[in-house]
């Protein structure tokens, strides 16, 4: 269990959100002229890493918006929260 | 409208908490964020929409809460003002400034009040009441007993408690029995 700071609502307990999985996957411009190995990539490869991930979060029983979050996985410790369609902080690219 | 069926939930007192069902109220969700959104529902309802995240308006007729950024919840007696949906509609909804529903039979009202309310509360939820106790206006959404609820802190140890009809009668009886041990 951790607390994450809705950018909207302030500081919540997890449970309250549900994760949406890595986030930053852009949808390819052109899907049909995807190979089928590059679309099964885009569609179900996940990173799964120990250490710092970008994720998207969903405020489910809360504002119900979308978010990221920068965790890093092996402590869970969340150290950045920025809105959807804002640039990952460059400090843990 | 709907005709509003009303659950099972009669009024309790334990340990100084009164459970209510604080029915008959109506309930008006609305979404929007364009400036003349913003012009139309002042003037109709003649309040300002809450803008900062977890806390409510007021006026004599109506309350306002905060959802989302662009997100509120009005509710109100039913003998208030039984048109202001109509007219909400007809000068948003139908215009496309923004969107307007009623989900007066959506969502039930317990009104619970006493000095342990909030003991009560956090028995159940993982959110931290410290901040919205002690904020009369505040209010927030969040789970009680695994169940989604929208909280307004209506007045001092008084919070207006809404939640989806068909979980109503669950959340009430879990309300009335943990008002036992608090």
């Amino acid at each position: 269990m951790f607390l994450i700071n809705c950018p909207f609502c302030g500081e919540r307990d997890q449970s309250e959100f549900s994760s949406g999985g890595e986030a930053h996957i852009v949808r390819p411009k052109q899907p049909t002229e995807l190979s089928d190995d590059e679309w099964a990539e885009y569609l179900f490869m996940r990173k799964n890493i120990k250490g710092i991930q970008f994720e998207r979060w969903n405020h489910v029983h809360g504002c119900r918006k979308w978010f990221n979050v920068v965790r890093d996985t092996s402590n869970d410790k969340i150290l950045s929260v920025y809105k959807m369609g804002e640039k990952p902080p460059v400090s843990y690219k | 409208m709907l005709e509003i069926l009303h659950p099972n939930i009669s009024n309790n007192n334990k340990n100084n908490i009164d459970i209510n069902l604080s029915e008959e109220k109506i309930k008006i969700n609305i979404r929007g964020k364009n400036k003349e959104f913003f012009t139309k529902v002042g003037k109709i309802l003649s309040i300002i929409l809450p803008s900062e995240s977890n806390t409510s308006s007021s006026n004599e007729n109506y309350d306002v809460l905060w959802l989302s950024p662009d997100e509120w919840i009005v509710y109100f007696d039913e003998n208030k003002n039984s048109n202001i949906f109509d007219q909400l509609y007809k000068d948003i909804s139908s215009l496309k400034f923004g969107s307007i529903t009623d989900i007066s039979s959506q969502l039930i009202c317990i009104n619970i009040k006493g000095e342990n309310i909030f003991e009560l509360l956090s028995s159940g939820s993982p959110f931290n009441f410290e901040k919205f106790k002690n904020n009369v206006g505040s209010s927030t959404q969040t789970i009680v007993n695994h169940i989604d609820v929208i909280l307004h802190h209506k007045s001092k140890n008084n919070v207006n408690l809404f939640v989806r009809r068909s979980f109503s009668e669950h959340l009430y009886e879990w309300l009335v029995d943990s008002s036992n041990f608090v």
